[in-house]
């Protein structure tokens, strides 16, 4: 794993506007930055990242059913009662899946070790999925990177797989908070690909769904029989239309089991479990008291980095505010983000249905990666 | 040949993210037909319309009415969009009292009135009009309704401006099939994002 410099493809920032990747940069810093890449060897993607995240996907599936018999878990996972028959009924019967991603501190040597599963509302996936594989066409095409360099990267042919293969209600509805550009470039993205495989697709603003007689329908009063929501299960459940999903007869993406297992309860419970194994860290329920050197401290619902703590092993603290203040706590041990040059890294690996399916890489400035940090290509060469 | 394996997606094609998308997405153009809109069965008459099926479109319109006239939970909200005094109370309860729909301020005779193609007109609204899907060559007789902030357009039911004064007007059929009112509360996702607006994104 080694990190180059090269030079940015002129004029990629109208490319990038053209395909609707509109937020390539963010309040004038850059989010899509192809001013260098990694590499990896085949075996590190192989062996280290790919093998390892279809491995602990199965863990996690695995603790499905463990918290759903477990009313004390439920509880610490602050998973609300009045929707457990609901959550158990969503797993039980088998409501398909669409994607994750976890996140790896990973430095090309030693496992890789997992910090957490975005299992609900995973985003940077147009970047990964078709941003990150134009760049590597275009390079080879114009001989900047080595012939025969490849890419970890079949998200795009997976989620098209995956649409044409899943049992899903036709219309489908894919929806997201109006005033996220960033969301919309997701979800359109995932409309684009499910058009593709076939799929009647539309698309409705999250706010502008209805309710009538506790079915969700659309702006002409259709029933919405099926529906992927770029946003969180844990709010949908506090909102006013938290009694409509257990009412409304609508296939959901993420399905409502996904809760579970993108909630950060579940890195304590799978080191429980599985303790000592190779690619977790130890990880522990908490309170809200200080940490010691050498842990992280996250809100059991958090995103994008928000009220994330931690204190390094030499004693600095180094702390992210956010609005996630409102559930409990896990703390887990912390393995440090590797740096190269001024950059901490953090890997995300994605699974579309139960594979892995590519990576991407995060670069910030500080040991929390944030919606604001950059987004580096990658290549397979060796 | 065969190829090397690969570690990443054989394409990765966009149709409708492209610019040029909409050309693929909105298919065929759709023809404009004729359409009459008037006040009232008097001002049709006034158009040299048989009498009869002025009276008659208007009977069709008036009864159609209460079927697809959008609705609100209050006075309040409809009179924000309809202006004061002009709506009224629709059939329908909900746990707070009634539902509200504006009044009908015209109608629309969907076929020629002079060549007698409104005979055949129920009143109903069929499965064929409520599906909105099938059926969408030609203009449904149906009421129409003007906004408080522009009395002069006549709007269909689901709020597309058809003409701005009486008489023959072109209209593309699949923009005014008439759909069962919508009696949908509205906005209940999305107050945590409006809550927690640190976030640029609510994935992550």
């Amino acid at each position: 794993m080694k990190r180059h410099s090269i030079a940015p493809r002129p004029g990629w920032q109208d490319f990038a506007s053209s395909v609707g990747f509109e937020f390539h940069t963010i309040d004038n810093e850059q989010y899509w930055d192809e001013s260098a890449y990694y590499q990896f060897s085949l075996q590190q993607i192989e062996q280290d990242l790919e093998a390892p995240t279809e491995e602990l996907h199965q863990m996690a599936l695995d603790l499905v059913p463990d918290i759903l018999a477990d009313e004390q878990l439920l509880k610490q996972l602050a998973i609300p009662e009045r929707f457990w028959d609901f959550i158990a009924t969503s797993w039980r019967s088998g409501e398909p899946h669409l994607y994750g991603r976890m996140d790896f501190s990973y430095q090309g040597t030693g496992p890789a070790k997992l910090l957490e599963l975005n299992y609900d509302t995973p985003t940077s996936l147009f970047e990964t999925g078709f941003f990150q594989w134009v760049w590597l066409e275009d390079q080879l095409m114009q001989g900047q990177l080595p012939q025969g360099s490849d890419q970890f990267n079949s998200v795009q042919d997976k989620l098209e797989q995956a649409f044409a293969q899943l049992p899903l209600a036709q219309p489908f509805y894919f929806s997201s908070v109006t005033e996220s550009i960033e969301d919309k470039g997701t979800v359109d993205y995932l409309m684009d690909i499910a058009l593709q495989a076939g799929l009647d697709c539309r698309y409705i603003q999250l706010e502008q769904l209805g309710d009538m007689d506790g079915q969700l329908v659309d702006l002409d009063g259709y029933p919405v029989n099926g529906l992927f929501k770029l946003y969180p299960w844990e709010f949908m459940l506090q909102e006013d239309f938290a009694s409509t999903i257990l009412t409304s007869k609508t296939q959901w993406l993420e399905p409502s089991w996904k809760l579970l297992l993108s909630n950060k309860g579940i890195l304590p419970l799978l080191w429980k479990k599985y303790q000592g194994h190779p690619n977790l860290l130890p990880a522990f329920f908490a309170d809200n008291r200080e940490i010691e050197p050498g842990w992280v401290k996250k809100p059991l619902f958090s995103r994008e980095g928000a009220n994330i703590e931690l204190v390094t092993a030499s004693g600095q603290r180094i702390k992210e505010d956010g609005p996630y203040t409102d559930n409990g706590y896990i703390r887990q041990a912390l393995a440090p983000l590797p740096k190269f040059g001024d950059s901490y890294t953090l890997i995300g690996s994605w699974v579309v249905g139960d594979s892995a399916a590519g990576i991407c890489i995060r670069e910030d400035n500080s040991l929390i990666t944030k919606d604001s940090s950059r987004f580096l290509p990658h290549i397979i060469l060796g | 040949m065969k190829l090397p394996p690969s570690k990443r997606s054989h394409k990765a094609a966009l149709i409708f993210m492209l610019p040029a998308a909409g050309l693929v997405l909105n298919g065929c153009a759709e023809k404009e037909v004729t359409a009459q809109v008037f006040s009232t069965p008097d001002e049709c008459a006034a158009f040299y319309n048989p009498p009869a099926q002025c009276q008659a479109a208007f009977a069709e319109a008036e009864q159609l009415h209460p079927k697809v006239a959008p609705r609100y939970a209050n006075k309040q909200e409809c009179e924000a969009d309809f202006g004061a005094g002009q709506c009224e109370t629709a059939p329908e309860q909900h746990q707070q009292g009634s539902f509200f729909m504006p009044m009908m301020m015209g109608f629309m005779a969907g076929q020629m009135l002079n060549r007698g193609g409104l005979a055949a007109g129920s009143g109903q609204v069929t499965s064929q009009q409520t599906t909105g899907s099938t059926g969408r060559n030609t203009v449904p007789t149906q009421p129409l309704y003007k906004s408080r902030d522009d009395r002069n357009t006549f709007r269909t039911a689901t709020n597309t401006a058809v003409a701005s004064q009486p008489g023959t007007t072109n209209i593309r059929p699949s923009a005014v099939q008439p759909k069962p009112a919508a009696l949908a509360r509205r906005g209940g996702f999305g107050a945590q994002a409006a809550q927690r607006s640190a976030n640029r994104s609510y994935g992550g």
